[in-house]
């Protein structure tokens, strides 16, 4: 395997490109001609396709991408070369399990495949969410509470002690570490003390990244993300949250958010650089697993017609070429306290358990707003495991997309809806969903029964 | 129209900077006058791309060729506009200076605001992500700019376009400038909030905004 010092010198020594001409001349250009070579065409009715060569030519193309290109250094304007050889030891080694957290709590992650026997697992929480600190404990303990959550994740703090929080200043090291206390006490509080995690969210530079290295804070047992600029670029501040994981040992998770509409052009393209960045990131980023996180270039959700196709042909690509642990998050326009966000987190959670990914969510209202609440996940995974439990076909998981999407789709077209913030949504005190809510949640649960869905 | 015309708008809409040269070169020679070039072919062009984009049939790339052919082309005619119209400033909106401000690297919706000013006749100067408050002041006064547009993603960089209108004041230079403000996170009620000019909620309302401010 390459060593992780090679990938900085490779960033301080590879060939010079400016940053607009890696953009449009390496990214966008290999893109357009890869989708045009593989012949491979969006159906806005066939998100989640059954077509096998789809899924295969969306590797392939993604699998000459990675080679072709490699990585970009925004810090030097260096390309990160990588051979195939050294692209192929990352897809060898790639993990197919993968144990988070300790004790009675652990879970086990595995690359999931079609048809997979075993459930997908889930990670509970609003990943990035800006969250008040008033109410941030609460927050986490309302998805840590919810039986079905295997995994915590949060939120960012973006205000400490009532001080503003400031991306790479000192603070960012109060308010990481302070993320951590709180991750750790709502663990505790859950009784699941030993659940693992994907946290330092309030760590944006590496500043925070680095001061949550240790036993108290984040676990070598936990994760923390190491993402993937767009398109196929890291910078030295992601590296050395990769770096800062080395002897540590803490879990790495890529993270590459892929604009659909932005340099891939289309979901073809868009899916075809996703697959390339995860092939690139088990280099640059020490991926011991990938998250799935693609977003619309105008609506930001993974929820629209465009980001689940990526999803769908990204997750089948892996499933079936070469199993890896993904992780989709779930980021829906909408937010607590509303209908759509039930029925676009249904849409989610089905196709990407179906297409071979885990679950984490819900980035309720685009992550935009602290409108989120642990009642979402709790539908999230009820979604995914009823299309477990029914062994849903492909086919199937399509039809479903199709049915819900005109439930939710017209809030892509309004101004957002973004919902209610957690403290209108949930009790304070008993860490409870309000009855207005639980009831919209039963409601929306009901009509799905009634259309079919085991949940 | 003139079939110059027709090609400088077809070689905007296909991102052809070459062609956008070449045919703006030709169109001078044939002696159409450089403000018909630049408002009925250029920015038709770019008009029709940032259409098309809108849409969703064009996607980021196609937009970024089109600045490109877009910059070609006034790198041809903006000399003859001057030469012509000397003392009048009337085609050129305004300079302005557009970042991604410190700590953030997320440039996207920079970027289409930045290529949509362009396309509507401000001279933008993009300083990138990433870019110290500082750095974006001092540029602003070596261009003497009449607009500082500034965009954050991040939550927890927003707080730097704040510092950066509180440089302003104590500086002494707050009055010279419009600042418009953007980003996924930044709504009317916060732009207000720190003494911004404005704040759009897309690229379009951006340009519509930055004309009213600045009386073009």
């Amino acid at each position: 395997m390459l060593n992780y010092l090679e990938i900085l010198d490779r960033a301080n020594n590879g060939p010079y490109l400016s940053e607009e001409n890696w953009d449009l001349e390496k990214v966008a250009m290999t893109a357009r001609r890869l989708v045009k070579k593989y012949k491979v065409e969006y159906d806005p009715n066939e998100i989640v396709t059954s077509d096998p060569a789809i899924a295969d030519a969306i590797y392939q193309a993604g699998y000459e991408m990675a080679v072709e290109l490699g990585a970009y250094s925004r810090s030097t304007e260096r390309i990160i070369q990588l051979s195939q050889e050294e692209i192929e030891a990352g897809i060898r080694n790639m993990k197919k399990t993968l144990v988070m957290g300790e004790g009675k709590d652990a879970r086990t992650l595995h690359a999931r495949r079609l048809d997979d026997d075993l459930p997908p697992l889930f990670f509970g929480g609003s990943p990035g969410t800006p969250v008040p600190e008033r109410y941030f404990l609460q927050n986490v303990i309302s998805y840590m509470q919810e039986p079905l959550i295997d995994l915590a994740t949060c939120g960012t703090l973006t205000e400490v002690d009532g001080r503003e929080v400031r991306t790479g200043n000192p603070i960012e090291i109060v308010s990481t570490r302070r993320e951590l206390q709180y991750m750790r006490e709502g663990l505790k509080r859950a009784g699941r003390a030993g659940m693992g995690m994907l946290a330092a969210q309030s760590s944006v530079s590496e500043l925070g990244d680095l001061a949550v290295a240790h036993p108290d804070y984040l676990r070598p047992c936990d994760s923390h993300l190491v993402p993937v600029l767009n398109e196929l670029k890291m910078d030295h501040r992601n590296i050395s949250r990769a770096v800062n994981s080395l002897e540590y040992g803490m879990i790495n998770a890529s993270l590459p958010c892929v604009i659909v509409g932005g340099l891939g052009g289309g979901p073809v393209g868009s899916a075809i650089i996703n697959v390339a960045s995860y092939l690139v990131a088990n280099l640059t980023c020490l991926a011991d697993y990938h998250i799935l996180h693609p977003i619309h270039v105008r609506h930001v959700a993974t929820s629209t017609r465009e980001v689940l196709w990526v999803i769908s042909a990204t997750g089948q690509a892996f499933a079936r070429n070469a199993p890896a642990i993904i992780v989709a998050d779930i980021y829906p326009k909408s937010g607590a306290g509303t209908m759509e966000l039930l029925y676009e987190t249904a849409a989610n959670a089905i196709v990407n358990a179906v297409t071979g990914s885990h679950l984490e969510g819900c980035g309720s209202a685009d992550g935009n707003a602290p409108n989120c609440s642990g009642l979402e996940a709790r539908w999230m995974a009820e979604c995914a495991l009823a299309s477990h439990k029914m062994k849903m076909s492909l086919k199937e998981a399509n039809e479903w997309a199709l049915k819900l999407l005109p439930r939710y789709e017209h809030v892509f077209t309004q101004d957002g809806n973004p919902g209610l913030p957690f403290d209108q949504v949930y009790d304070l005190q008993t860490i409870q969903p309000k009855d207005f809510w639980l009831k919209m949640y039963e409601e929306v649960k009901t009509e799905l029964k009634g259309m079919g869905l085991k949940v | 129209m003139s079939e110059h015309l027709e090609k400088i708008i077809a070689a905007i809409i296909d991102g052809d900077a070459d062609a956008a040269e070449e045919s703006a070169q030709t169109a001078l020679a044939a002696g159409l006058d450089p403000l018909q070039i630049l408002n009925e072919g250029l920015m038709r062009g770019a008009d029709d791309v940032g259409k098309r984009f809108e849409s969703g049939e064009y996607f980021l790339p196609e937009l970024m060729l089109a600045g490109r052919a877009l910059k070609a082309a006034m790198d041809i005619v903006k000399p003859a506009l001057l030469e012509k119209y000397a003392g009048s400033d009337s085609q050129v909106k305004g300079t302005v200076v557009a970042a991604t401000v410190q700590t953030d690297i997320h440039d996207i919706g920079k970027n289409i605001v930045a290529s949509m000013l362009t396309a509507a006749g401000f001279d933008v100067v993009d300083m990138g992500v990433d870019v110290p408050i500082k750095s974006i002041i001092d540029k602003a006064e070596e261009l003497g700019a009449q607009v500082i547009a500034l965009s954050a993603l991040l939550t927890t960089s927003m707080p730097f376009i704040k510092d950066l209108i509180e440089l302003l004041k104590a500086r002494g230079l707050r009055e010279k400038y419009i600042v418009l403000v953007g980003g996924a996170s930044v709504t009317e009620e916060w732009a207000k909030g720190i003494g911004a000019d404005g704040t759009a909620r897309n690229a379009a309302e951006a340009v519509k905004l930055a004309r009213e401010l600045i009386g073009a």
